[in-house]
């Protein structure tokens, strides 16, 4: 029987433990109810029973998704998802890059490959259509993520596509990354899952293409898609890229500023875009099949062109007290280099500031504003020596350790470092940050799109509109298991509607908007259901007390009371459907009763 | 009154700040669009902004309809409408 049209019918489970790999089919049933990328993998965690395991465990799982449009000529789609429990927060962790791994994942015939296990030794995995071969990897290991894709590029041959965990990923630092090509599955620490499976990378080669419905009518989609691309809607990222969020947000008193004590920053314009894009080289890069180019490179003094983006800016810059923009994009390339995710390190950071100006600790070089300081820290967490144990752990574990109620001001949820919206003057992304499945997340919640509309008052919302925050999650859903990149969301007009008429066109499913709303619901509520097998209660979703306590200094309005966001939280989970407090139906009792 | 850009109308404009006359949203970019074409061309149609721009007030109150009324003291802020990344 021919697999439905954008998909190849099955996945690839790899145990490492054993070195042996089977081809799982997936029924055409299944594949409809979680589309691909964040929703396929949640359900294929699930099968996994990944929930209920120690993420760096042998026994735990991690998945590279794929999607049915990869491949597609539908701009933005060449994306994959990472998926696995996360050592950070212990809870669902699903994680997006892009380019080429995805499109030549795909070719292997797959679309999922799912790790179990641990191999005995540092290995690298090879797929090459129906071929799985482990090969060692202890040259390797110590490498940054450049030099590894370089040496297996030049091992291998360019055909094949890699994706690699750096030094931070092999020392299981709890938000390391893992890496194709100079982006970056980010968020929550899977480079660590893979490290601990004694993982240095993964190479893909295949030549196996999927059918596609109706093929001529998708081309002219795309095409229509391609066009609206170069709009308005994209104008932002094409000609600037994500870092011109900065200005803006200083402006509203939102950007968050030495671990969230204030709210705008005095050195802001010295690292702005604009200031960067005037006294540097800037250029421009896009992810494969994308038509948006959102990609902003800035040289370094040297000429060593580096990507910058606002969460990289905000957490390396203003979130450390620093305004040296040479400091900060030197320090985002060592992120990346070295697999760290740079919300996370800038967020842990910052937060062993205040502790070690607090007296919390002793550290007494690490000072807000310090450049210096902030290289040495994250050359700490990556080499494991001194106070980088500590930092490794991420800020909500550092604090547990440190006590002396530092937990109030570290700058996380369910143990995920927050973005760059400081929540207390954008109140409708602070209730995302307390919902969301994998913590504090601008990715998985786009709120911040309704504080910066007339829908809100946005330092004074209320529980009437919680439902707008179910909305934005649906819909990052929805596009993160397409896959479709967010930067495209601007120029749909109906998102759920124009989606059900690409999967046509795609799988031949005859859907409607009405099921595509059910099975973003769907996805939201199995990652709500992972994290209740995983350990969750009401009581995590919240924000940290400095945000419940203390206004933003600079603008007395932008507070948001402890009992307000429970009034939030609580309209939140009923427009869900679930109880006041948040559990499932089936779950009223607790986790125990699943 | 006083007008700051920000993103794309900053890039359209060449400048971050400028005076515009008028008593009314609508009025201040039918001004703008007049001093700065491609300002006027890009993001601005008639007396509203295009999809993807969005006014605010001072900082506190983000405002769409050209009849909304400026008050003496008023800063408009001229911005793109995404945040992310």
């Amino acid at each position: 029987m021919h697999p439905t049209p954008g998909y190849h019918g099955r996945y690839l489970r790899i145990d490492l433990s054993i070195g042996i790999a089977k081809s799982v089919s997936l029924e055409a049933s299944f594949l409809r109810k979680y589309l691909g990328g964040s929703g396929l993998g949640v359900a294929l965690l699930m099968k996994e029973g990944a929930a209920m395991v120690d993420p760096l465990s042998p026994e735990a799982a991690i998945a590279f998704v794929f999607s049915p449009l990869v491949g597609s000529p539908l701009t933005t789609s060449a994306k994959f998802a990472v998926v696995s429990k996360s050592p950070l927060t212990q809870r669902i962790n699903d994680s997006l890059a892009s380019s080429g791994f995805a499109l030549t994942g795909k070719k292997t015939g797959n679309d999922a490959i799912v790790l179990v296990g641990r191999a005995s030794r540092p290995s690298i995995v090879l797929i090459e259509n129906d071929q799985v071969r482990l090969e060692p990897a202890e040259d390797l290991m110590g490498c940054s993520n450049p030099e590894t894709q370089e040496k297996l590029r030049s091992r291998l041959g360019s055909d094949f596509q890699i994706a690699t965990i750096g030094p931070a990923g092999e020392r299981l630092v709890r938000f390391s990354t893992i890496s194709h090509d100079g982006r970056h599955a980010g968020r929550g620490g899977s480079g660590a899952v893979l490290g601990s499976k004694n993982i240095k990378a993964i190479a893909v080669r295949g030549t196996q293409r999927v059918q596609w419905s109706d093929q001529s009518a998708l081309v002219r989609l795309a095409k229509e898609l391609s066009e609206k691309s170069f709009g308005p809607a994209t104008a932002k990222y094409r000609e600037l890229g994500t870092a011109s969020n900065l200005l803006t947000f200083n402006r509203l008193n939102v950007l968050p500023t030495r671990n969230f004590q204030q709210g705008s920053f005095h050195g802001a314009t010295a690292i702005s875009s604009e200031e960067l894009g005037v006294v540097r080289n800037r250029t421009r890069a896009s992810c494969a099949a994308c038509t948006i180019g959102c990609e902003h490179l800035y040289s370094l003094k040297s000429g060593v062109p580096v990507r910058l983006e606002y969460e990289s800016l905000f957490a390396l810059g203003s979130l450390c007290g620093i305004d040296d923009s040479e400091i900060v994009l030197v320090a985002s390339q060592r992120c990346d280099a070295a697999g760290l995710d740079t919300i996370s390190s800038g967020g842990t950071i910052g937060f062993a500031m205040e502790c070690a100006e607090r007296g919390l600790i002793d550290a007494p070089w690490l000072r807000f504003g310090d450049g210096n300081a902030l290289l040495r820290a994250l050359d700490l967490i990556v080499s494991g020596k001194g106070l980088g144990q500590l930092l490794a752990m991420g800020s909500r574990a550092m604090a547990m350790e440190i006590g002396c109620d530092s937990i109030e001001f570290a700058p996380q949820v369910k143990g995920l470092e927050l973005p760059g919206y400081d929540p207390r003057g954008l109140q409708m992304m602070a209730l995302g940050f307390a919902v969301g499945s994998r913590g504090a997340d601008h990715n998985r919640s786009g709120a911040y799109e309704v504080d910066f509309s007339e829908a809100v008052d946005r330092r004074n919302v209320g529980p009437e509109s919680a439902h707008l925050a179910v909305e934005s999650e649906d819909r990052a859903a929805l596009m993160d298991s397409l896959i479709l990149c967010k930067f495209l969301r601007g120029v749909f007009g109906d998102l759920f509607q124009e989606s059900a008429e690409i999967l046509r066109l795609v799988t031949g499913w005859n859907l409607t908007a009405t099921e595509l709303r059910e099975t973003a619901l769907r996805i939201v509520t199995e990652k709500k259901r992972f994290n209740i097998l995983a350990g969750w209660t009401p009581s995590e979703d919240t924000l940290p007390k400095r945000m419940l306590q203390t206004a933003i200094p600079e603008d007395a309005r932008a507070s948001l009371s402890t009992d307000r966001l429970a009034s939030l939280i609580k309209a939140y989970n009923l427009a869900r459907g679930w109880s006041e407090e948040g559990w499932l139906p089936e779950s009223e009792t607790g986790a125990g009763a699943l | 009154m006083t007008v700051e850009l920000f993103g794309i109308p900053r890039l359209r404009a060449g400048v971050s700040q400028s005076i515009a006359d008028g008593s009314t949203l609508g009025e201040i970019l039918l001004d703008l669009a007049r001093r700065f074409p491609s300002l006027g061309e890009d993001c601005i149609d008639g007396c509203t902004l295009k999809a993807g721009y969005i006014a605010n007030l001072s900082g506190e109150r983000f405002v769409t309809d050209p009849e909304t009324e400026l008050n003496e003291g008023d800063i408009v802020l001229l911005m793109s409408l995404d945040a992310g990344g």
